[in-house]
């Protein structure tokens, strides 16, 4: 008795130890995008996959599909509430006035400074030069050049990657929870799990002005936190990680002094 | 009383395993695929149908999206041009499918992505001496895609890692009730696992030569000369690991390709067998050196300033067997004065001696012939080196101090 009480508690310790975790950084003078403003949203990178029984992640195209789409129209609807006129596009192709070599320089630089912002930003390595200096980070000239080419205000640029347990994960995930009975306790092997980040461009200063990231996992198989195949669970996704956007440092001083 | 015999059958485990691993050692050289059993498995415009592979073009559209419009790419219409052609002669049912990219990076490698389009690197070119050659490397990769080697892999390791997770998880959970340790049994079966991952790769690569040796054959190519790429580069290896006084990485347990001596080895055997009595088969020398000219400075440049004296100077010699001329000649010369060891400055002298005899010397060979005369005092002559290497690039950047060394 007393092992099937040990067992139960350590799986729901297990289970609460997966969460929904979300952490944003903003410019200091960064004021959320509010009325008439134009925002170019470009290639949204979504790819949902299924996690095998042995832990392998296997990319799925019709449900990435079904994801894209979610996740463009919960954009557009979020967007459009706010005042915004959005363009999404899905091609390098697809922008008037720009070549795909010079959007794609733009990419890539961005990637690269999204880079450094989540190593120096998140994972610890913190910069004593930018202290206290909320988000410091530019993509430069190019993006101020894709601004007065295009008229766009802003660049958004979204990342979303869903890993959806398969039936043999959880059944794999249920036996090593059945095992805790036993003595051999394993229900923590690591189930669903969902990241999204995004950047936000100024294209009137190239510089990153806005830059989030959402984690949603649960170590035990089964569990959900959202599926990004569903229309709500990709809305649900675009409200975690654009719905709150917070002002910057010294935007909220101001306001509070008010 | 149980712990003893848990213990003894733990010790003849592992003995066991041992004896197991030393065999699966042995077989790494496995036995030789044969070209006539290779067919292709898809035919022409195939399109997955399956959840899987579908999932892996998904992703490869992207991927491909990048890498066709990454700047290391060379866009020169004639050298890719000549490669889609050569794809096109030897990619099988879906030769009209393939897409080729050529990317500018110093290394001997090219490679197949499962949605069907090839990169090949800068450094592949270099070492190439014939069109038969790189038409061997481009089958080979072809081959992968005709045989489906990409889903077949993914879904083989999907296989072997489901059967380890539950296995493992059977046994850890089964043992915990029966109060048996069974973690020495884990720990072997995902060795196991992971070494039959690793030959099924060099197994794929196996089927890939036997492809590629077939293709080339029937397009009408020497199918010796892919025999001949491993010679050279085990050549290329070992000179370059004697250089810095190590021994060539012989093949081991963890490599994803069989070894290159059996790859040559089986190769030969292919070339034997494909070939039909009494039909003509060309190496295409000529057409490829010709077409390839164009970049044959920019890729002896790359390979000099990689700072591997050893392969470099192999590479050289090998490519001069067909003949010298001044461009090899001058490289030869620029290894040596890179390479800076003692006495290696007369080495380059000559080189750049013997570089600017030729009618194709570049600019740059007259360039460093004049400095090595400069140094050795012989001005006369290092000046009119100099006005030929000025009368050759006018607008040198350097022409200023070139001009304040002639006095």
């Amino acid at each position: 008795m007393r092992k099937v009480r040990l067992a139960l508690a350590l799986t729901l310790g297990a289970a609460l130890s997966g969460c929904v975790e979300t952490r944003q950084y903003a410019d200091v003078q960064f004021t959320p995008p509010q009325g008439d403003y134009k925002l170019l949203v470009l290639r949204p990178d979504v790819t949902v996959g299924s996690i095998t029984t042995g832990g392998m992640v296997e990319p799925r195209a019709d449900w990435t599909d079904q994801a894209r789409a979610g996740i463009v129209a919960a954009l557009r609807a979020q967007q459009a509430e706010r005042g915004g006129h959005v363009q999404i596009i899905e091609h390098r192709n697809e922008l008037a006035g720009v070549t795909p070599d010079e959007l794609a320089d733009v990419e890539r630089l961005n990637a690269a400074v999204d880079e450094s912002i989540v190593i120096h930003k998140y994972l610890g390595d913190y910069l004593p030069t930018k202290r206290g200096r909320g988000l410091d980070w530019t993509v430069g000239d190019g993006a101020i050049q894709l601004g007065r080419k295009t008229g766009y205000d802003y660049a958004l640029f979204l990342h979303a990657e869903d890993q959806v347990a398969s039936t043999g994960r959880v059944v794999l995930g249920v036996l090593g929870a059945a095992g805790c009975i036993v003595g051999f306790c394993a229900p923590n092997i690591g189930g669903a799990t969902q990241l999204d980040y995004a950047s936000l461009v100024d294209l009137k200063t190239g510089e990153v002005v806005w830059f989030n990231v959402v984690r949603a996992g649960s170590q035990v198989p089964g569990i959900k936190f959202g599926d990004l195949r569903t229309p709500q669970g990709a809305a649900q996704m675009v409200e975690r990680l654009l719905g709150r956007m917070k002002p910057g440092l010294a935007i909220r001083r101001a306001q509070a002094a008010h | 009383m149980c712990a003893r015999c848990l213990e003894l059958s733990r010790r003849s485990l592992l003995v066991g395993g041992g004896i197991g691993v030393a065999a699966l050692a042995t077989g790494t050289a496995q036995a030789r695929i044969r070209p006539a059993d290779m067919v292709p498995l898809i035919g022409p415009g195939f399109r997955p149908t399956d959840k899987d592979e579908q999932g892996l073009w998904k992703e490869m559209e992207r991927a491909e999206e990048e890498i066709a419009g990454s700047n290391l790419l060379i866009q020169d219409p004639e050298l890719t041009g000549y490669l889609k052609n050569i794809i096109g002669t030897v990619g099988g049912p879906a030769a009209r499918d393939f897409r080729i990219y050529l990317a500018h990076i110093p290394d001997f490698n090219a490679m197949m992505f499962p949605s069907g389009f090839a990169v090949v690197f800068t450094g592949l070119l270099l070492r190439m001496r014939n069109e038969a050659q790189l038409a061997g490397v481009i089958a080979h990769e072809s081959g992968h895609f005709l045989r489906r080697h990409q889903i077949r892999s993914w879904r083989d390791q999907r296989r072997k890692s489901d059967i380890f997770a539950i296995g493992a998880m059977m046994a850890g959970v089964g043992g915990a009730g029966a109060g048996v340790y069974l973690g020495d049994y884990v720990q072997l079966a995902q060795l196991g696992t992971l070494l039959s991952l690793f030959q099924y790769s060099r197994e794929m690569e196996a089927e890939a030569d036997a492809m590629g040796a077939r293709l080339i054959a029937d397009a009408g190519y020497a199918p010796v000369e892919m025999a001949n790429i491993w010679e050279q580069l085990i050549g290329e290896e070992e000179a370059s690991a004697r250089y810095r006084r190590k021994r060539r990485r012989r093949g081991g347990l963890f490599d994803t390709h069989p070894s290159e001596g059996s790859r040559m080895v089986d190769l030969r055997a292919d070339a034997a067998e494909v070939t039909v009595p009494g039909r003509a088969y060309n190496a295409c020398r000529e057409r490829y050196l010709t077409t390839i000219g164009s970049i044959r400075p920019m890729l002896l440049d790359d390979q000099v300033k990689l700072n591997d004296p050893g392969a470099s100077q192999y590479l050289i010699e090998t490519l001069a067997r067909d003949g010298w001329n001044g461009l090899l000649r001058f490289y030869e010369g620029e290894v040596w004065r890179l390479r800076n060891r003692h006495g290696d400055d007369l080495r380059a002298a000559q080189s750049y001696a013997a570089a600017v005899v030729y009618p194709d010397a570049p600019a740059d060979a007259f360039r460093w012939h004049g400095i090595s005369l400069m140094k050795e005092g012989r001005g006369p002559e290092a000046k009119a080196a100099f006005a030929r290497y000025l009368t050759m690039k006018p607008d040198a950047p350097d022409a200023a101090w070139v001009r304040q060394m002639m006095g």
